[in-house]
């Protein structure tokens, strides 16, 4: 639950390029380029040059094996900043699905694309409304594919989509699809956190076009990706919320009512004591389920379900608080304040609302 | 820092000395009636818990940090961990109970003389005196500083006049610590000194406090006229209040642990929601609800425990953030109340009785807990005041309605 000096080195060097970069005001931009706009490729290139994408591959695959922890430090500062990046589609989930559920052969083909940033891969999770973990809504029937996925980061950028499918034999397979294939039709939309997401229909798609992963443990790897995921998702959260609480006590410590600073009142000291409270406990239930991921736990899904679960109620309850303590300046779009509040209810959707988390670590402790 | 080769050695050793010393029966979840108190009027609940108390005292580890000239066992943080993890795994019993041992003691390691710390410190390590706390009185609770009860120079003694309320146990306690005013002209923390009383003095008395729990776990102190010898002021004259807060550090810090110390139940909260609501037939608990409330809580309560983690580790490597500590008494706190009121849902119409103290089951005692531990958010400074702390020591928002 400790930072290494390289990881703290990196993390400071992360936070410094998002602020150069004015991260925030590139989202700002995003907001009004077209929906198939995904985030800004230059930035990409450049976080791609600094080695992000190798952070936790293991160096045998010239990754910079560099830790979970390590990883978790770097989201924490994007959602400090709210950097718009295929950090969380790319990365963490089509990278890692490609490291657990590929054959050696795949992920020697195919790694080098991804870390160089040649190719993007995106990952298609449920054809629902919620996040169920992977649903059945795309089916394989006589070597053809069809159904639907919703709600895909970054999936009209994507040069690769991944998903799971319900294959003909009734088990569970992931396949790999360039994204121009035919019966694969993509439709970009941007949700309110300013990034983009896709719907994407399979329609009679020929497996042949893609491939599937067929390493040793496809279903085990794509639970494990998923679960992994939350907990980095879980650690951006925590950096928003760090950021917005941090920006509501500063704001309460310059504006004056009553000729007084507003900072002083304790109605509303209680009300950001308690938001500290819950945001250092949210913290530690990520780092350690970050540190779980890197002691090589096999089963780490009741620590990704409590680090998503109280990142979800976390950053719900700071970032209301911010809007509200903000006053009418809360509900300006001059203030990021309001970006923040909507990223918070996106990435609540994202990988699992708080009652799905609730239900599925119930089921693991055995009620 | 010790070297974790050292470390594995020093399991070892621990391992097999717990073994060796630890009889079986004190390796049992620990019921009230089976704490080990010490004090002058102490008696042991059994000859085991007396071998077991025995063999801890003489191997210091009653007190396994406090360095071994005062009793303890010098142990660095460390292997006080190693020590406490090998207890935990083998279900060993705390082998002392006492608030010299959890709140005194380390106060007088940073504040007491020396020989104050060899009289005292000694003492509480081998259980030979029970202490009480003489903190608040019936004007001075959250704000503390504003006590009354009077220390009077009166040549080699003080002459101390007034009362403690909500003083733990007193009517057993052999000797008592209290902040008593030494100053009425100087601002109110500034008057304030630290006193150790024997409770056997002339003009010391106590009352019990009957409390919602039906037990009388407090009590109010009186002090009349009772002289007290110079050499019991701990730290400066006037300076007790510097003596109080280190000491208040070591009281919230027990009290966010006070579940680990406690009488463990019968069932866990899960084999307890099973029991009491039945299951669907994949395991699922018949109160969706309910359910979902309790992945609520042991997801709040691992978290908490997280966060104890993380200071710990911080203080190993260097790396401190001296806000998380702050945090912990009004989390802990907070979270074992929620875990009560859960159990109190899950016991229904068999959760509402606290009559017919003869019947000691399992329902009544947790009933008894909910009651008790409506105290955990006020005793050892309230959550509110908790609160203001947080704002002002982590936050850096500015200080309000006086000091707190």
């Amino acid at each position: 639950m400790i930072f290494t000096e390289e990881q703290q080195l990196f993390r400071d060097a992360m936070a410094d390029f998002f602020a150069k970069h004015g991260a925030i005001q590139a989202l700002r931009q995003l907001r009004e380029e077209p929906a198939n706009v995904a985030f800004d490729t230059q930035i990409w290139a450049e976080l791609v040059a600094l080695g992000l994408p190798g952070m936790v591959v293991p160096e045998e695959y010239d990754g910079l094996s560099f830790g979970w922890l390590g990883l978790g430090a770097i989201a924490e500062v994007s959602g400090r900043h709210l950097a718009p990046s295929p950090l969380l589609s790319h990365v963490v989930l089509g990278q890692e699905l490609l490291l657990n559920c590929g054959s050696t052969a795949q992920i020697a083909h195919y790694l080098p694309l991804l870390l160089s940033g040649t190719e993007l891969w995106a990952v298609a999770i449920d054809g629902h409304r919620f996040f169920q973990g992977g649903d059945g809504s795309v089916v394989e029937v006589d070597e053809r594919l069809s159904g639907k996925k919703v709600l895909v980061p970054d999936g009209a950028a994507a040069d690769r989509i991944l998903l799971p499918v319900r294959r003909a034999d009734g088990n569970v397979g992931v396949f790999a699809v360039p994204a121009g294939s035919a019966g694969v039709s993509v439709e970009a939309a941007r949700m309110m956190d300013g990034r983009q997401y896709a719907n994407i229909e399979f329609d009679e798609v020929e497996a042949s076009q893609g491939v599937w992963l067929c390493g040793s443990s496809v279903e085990n790897g794509w639970r494990l990706t998923l679960d992994r995921a939350m907990v980095v998702l879980a650690a951006e959260m925590v950096g928003s919320a760090r950021e917005l609480l941090e920006r509501t006590v500063q704001f309460l410590t310059e504006r004056e009512q009553f000729g007084v600073k507003l900072a002083t009142f304790q109605a509303l000291q209680h009300r950001c004591s308690m938001a500290y409270c819950e945001l250092e406990l949210t913290a530690s239930a990520v780092l350690a389920a970050l540190s779980a991921i890197d002691r090589g736990e096999s089963q780490i899904a009741a620590y990704a379900s409590q680090a998503k679960a109280l990142a979800n109620d976390c950053l719900t309850l700071i970032s209301s608080e911010a809007v509200q303590l903000h006053g009418g300046m809360g509900v300006t779009d001059e203030m990021d304040i309001g970006l923040f509040l909507k990223r918070s209810r996106v990435a609540n959707q994202l990988l699992g609302t708080s009652d799905w988390h609730r239900a599925r670590f119930a089921s693991l402790a055995g009620f | 820092m010790t070297d974790p080769q050292d470390l594995q050695a020093f399991r070892q050793e621990v391992a097999d000395w717990l073994e060796q010393n630890c009889p079986l029966s004190q390796r049992q979840p620990v019921v009230q009636s089976e704490q080990i108190w010490g004090g002058r009027k102490r008696q042991f609940p059994s000859d085991d818990a007396r071998t077991w108390f025995e063999a801890c005292r003489d191997r210091g580890f009653t007190a396994p940090d406090w360095p071994a000239e005062y009793g303890g066992a010098g142990l660095t943080s460390e292997q006080h961990k190693v020590l406490t993890n090998e207890m935990k795994r083998l279900g060993c019993r705390p082998p002392l109970y006492d608030q010299g041992l959890w709140m005194l003691g380390p106060a007088l390691l940073v504040y007491g003389s020396e020989e104050q710390k060899r009289e005292h410190l000694t003492a509480i390590c081998r259980g030979e005196v029970r202490w009480a706390q003489g903190y608040s009185e019936p004007g001075a609770g959250s704000d503390l500083a504003s006590l009354k009860t009077r220390a009077d120079d009166d040549g080699d003694a003080f002459v101390v006049n007034g009362t403690k309320i909500w003083t733990t146990k007193a009517d057993q306690a052999d000797w008592i610590f209290c902040l008593v005013r030494t100053d009425d002209d100087a601002p109110k923390q500034q008057g304030i000194s630290f006193l150790l009383i024997d409770m056997e003095s002339e003009g010391v008395s106590t009352s019990p406090i009957p409390l919602i729990s039906g037990e009388s776990e407090f009590c109010q102190t009186f002090f009349d006229n009772v002289r007290v010898p110079k050499e019991n002021l701990v730290g400066e004259l006037n300076g007790g209040w510097s003596v109080a807060k280190e000491l208040l550090k070591h009281e919230r810090k027990m009290m966010a642990m006070v579940g680990d110390m406690g009488e463990k139940p019968a069932l866990s909260l899960v084999e307890l929601a099973r029991h009491c609501l039945g299951t669907e037939d994949d395991g699922a608990l018949n109160k969706p609800a309910i359910r979902d409330h309790m992945a609520q809580h042991l997801m709040r309560e691992q978290a908490i425990a997280s966060l104890g983690e993380r200071i710990y580790q911080q203080g190993k490597a260097g790396q401190v953030d001296s806000r998380l500590p702050l945090l912990m008494k009004y989390l802990g706190t907070r979270e074992i109340q929620a875990k009560d009121e859960l159990i109190l849902e899950l016991l229904g119409a068999e959760g509402l009785t606290m009559e017919d103290p003869s019947i000691v089951d399992d329902s009544r005692k947790r009933v008894k807990q909910w009651a008790f531990n409506k105290a955990l958010t006020i005793a050892g400074g309230t959550s509110e005041i908790q609160l203001n702390i947080i704002a002002k020591r982590a936050l850096g928002m500015p200080s309000v309605g006086g000091k707190s």
